[in-house]
């Protein structure tokens, strides 16, 4: 315990410990947990190695690459594996072990080995791929179908990103003079904040799944290399899950990264996604248009038939019309000189038979009048012959009557004068006013004379008349004379 | 011919691919074949005014998504 050493002197043969046992370089791998550039050009990392669980640090240790190494290894690296130097991947560095007795212990990186990190990525891959084809999902976004007219369009993009002005470029102005409606949804989309930031715009995409036809993810411009985050499981599978077809256009040559496996398309540049999109409207359009043309074309045809068929069905008509009316016409000639013939017929018979009747009838009537006639002239002649004997007695009669009386008159006239004197004389005294005038009165009734009472009633009026005047009495009692004493 | 709102352009070039089958098969009479062509032209020129022109509405809900 005599013996001390100085913190110097310990470090100075640790160093040569070292030194004498790692003479020359070693190949080691490790994940690099850190990397700074620094401004003088030389890169510090940190580099790590984890336990089973992935979590657990089980060894550390810084290295340096010295600016004239890093300005060689930096683009072999990148350009082999198609990625940056950057914090997370796993790496095989060629180092010098080296101990500084105030720095400590450090590895100075003399080479990399590129493929050992594509390895290392494969392998990842492979281990993603087989991961999301034992979930079953790994086709689950291509199975969507896509819309018709994808025109409603939600894009994953760096704002910034020159690809997605490319992209916005190409929709917008598009030839055919489509509309489309876009919505950005800002992501990171390089580095290891570029999974989240991925995750978190499907996220946010996702309650407008029914307002939106497809999602676009595109990148492009800037760095060329940092894909790793497109071979991510997280992202991956937020893409098979998602319920509207996801387009990639990531931009890059190498090999397909997971996203671009899972997608529902994969494009190589936002503006081949634009102009896939264009397409589909493109052939939507023509599409239509063709069908319409077609159908018209179709209806044309049809029209042109039925109007073959009507112009066909017309003449067919018009001669069946024309052969039937002549028919009609022909039978109608018949029947009219049949008809003329038996009313000919009927009528001659008619009128034969009413000329018989007309001379039975004439011959009758002819007869009866020659007897009436005979007759009358017969009675006539009689009348006038009786006639003209009564007149000729008649006048005979009265000429004796006028010879008669011319004879007697004188004489006759005398004797009948006097008779009359003597009738004259006899009428005045039995004259009604001479009896009155004698006393006597006569009753009447009603403007009779009344001699029978019995005729009368009580009450009845009678009137009286006197040889100087009338009156009026009422019956007041009636006696009368009895029949037997007469 | 109305087109009723909130068609689809899958259901439009449904239905006229349906009209087409249609006249192609079944022959319609004239009077049916003039409603058909007039119904497919009126879903022809919906679908290319759909394309080609902006709807106010749509344009609404992407402001509203987009400040979200």
């Amino acid at each position: 315990m005599n013996e001390r050493l100085s913190l110097s002197e310990l470090n100075g043969s640790v160093k040569k410990v070292l030194a004498t046992n790692f003479t020359a370089p070693v190949w080691v791998v490790g994940e690099i947990s850190e990397i700074t550039i620094h401004s003088n050009g030389h890169c510090y990392l940190t580099l790590i190695e984890k336990g089973d669980s992935e979590d657990r640090i089980v060894a550390q240790a810084r290295a340096t690459i010295w600016s004239y190494t890093f300005r060689m290894l930096r683009p072999y690296f990148e350009t082999t594996t198609g990625q940056q130097l950057t914090d997370g991947i796993k790496v095989l560095l060629q180092v010098s072990v080296e101990f500084h007795e105030l720095y400590g212990f450090s590895l100075n990186v003399r080479n990399i080995d590129p493929t050992y990190t594509l390895g290392d990525q494969a392998r990842k891959r492979r281990e993603i791929i087989q991961q999301l084809t034992d979930e079953g999902v790994i086709t689950m976004n291509k199975e969507l179908e896509l819309p018709q007219v994808p025109q409603r369009i939600a894009v994953i993009s760096s704002p910034s990103a020159a690809g997605y002005e490319d992209f916005m470029q190409q929709l917008t102005a598009n030839s055919r003079g489509f509309h489309f409606y876009t919505c950005l949804f800002p992501a990171v989309m390089q580095g290891h904040l570029a999974e989240q930031s991925i995750v978190n715009a499907l996220d946010r995409i996702y309650p407008y799944e029914q307002f939106f036809d497809l999602v676009v993810i595109i990148r492009g411009g800037g760095s060329q290399v940092d894909l790793s985050c497109f071979d991510n499981y997280k992202v991956a599978y937020h893409i098979t899950q998602f319920p509207l077809p996801v387009l990639t256009g990531i931009g890059h040559e190498k090999d397909d990264s997971i996203v671009d496996l899972v997608a529902h398309t994969r494009l190589k540049t936002p503006t081949a996604v634009a102009e896939f999109i264009l397409e589909g409207v493109a052939n939507f359009e023509d599409h239509i248009q063709q069908l319409e043309q077609e159908t018209l074309a179709l209806v044309e045809t049809q029209m042109e038939e039925k109007r073959d068929y009507l112009e066909e069905l017309a003449r067919v008509l018009s001669s069946l019309v024309r052969n039937q009316l002549a028919n009609k016409r022909s039978d109608l000639i018949q029947l009219t000189w049949k008809f003329q013939q038996e009313i000919k017929l009927s009528l001659y018979g008619k009128r034969h038979h009413l000329d018989r009747k007309l001379q039975r009838l004439e011959h009758l009537t002819g007869h009866f009048f020659f007897v009436r006639n005979q007759k009358v002239l017969y009675v006539a002649k009689a009348l006038t012959d009786s006639i003209f004997r009564g007149m000729v007695v008649q006048r005979q009669r009265l000429g004796d009557y006028l010879e008669k009386y011319s004879r007697l008159s004188d004489k006759q006239l005398a004797v009948e004068r006097h008779r009359l004197e003597m009738a004259g004389q006899k009428a005045t005294m039995s004259d009604p006013e001479n009896i009155l005038k004698k006393g006597f009165s006569i009753t009447t009734f009603q403007g009779r004379r009344i001699e029978d009472p019995g005729f009368l009633k009580r009450g009845d009026t009678i009137k009286t008349y006197m040889a100087q005047g009338s009156m009026l009495s009422e019956v007041v009692e009636i006696n009368q004379k009895d029949k037997n004493d007469n | 011919m109305t087109i009723k709102k909130g068609l689809s352009y899958k259901e439009a070039i449904g239905e006229i691919e349906e009209i087409l089958r249609q006249i192609e098969n079944d022959e319609p009479d004239v009077d049916q074949l003039s409603e058909k062509v007039k119904r497919l032209s009126a879903l022809v020129a919906w679908c290319r005014d759909k394309l080609h022109n902006t709807e106010e509405e749509i344009e609404k809900i992407l402001k509203e998504i987009e400040k979200s």
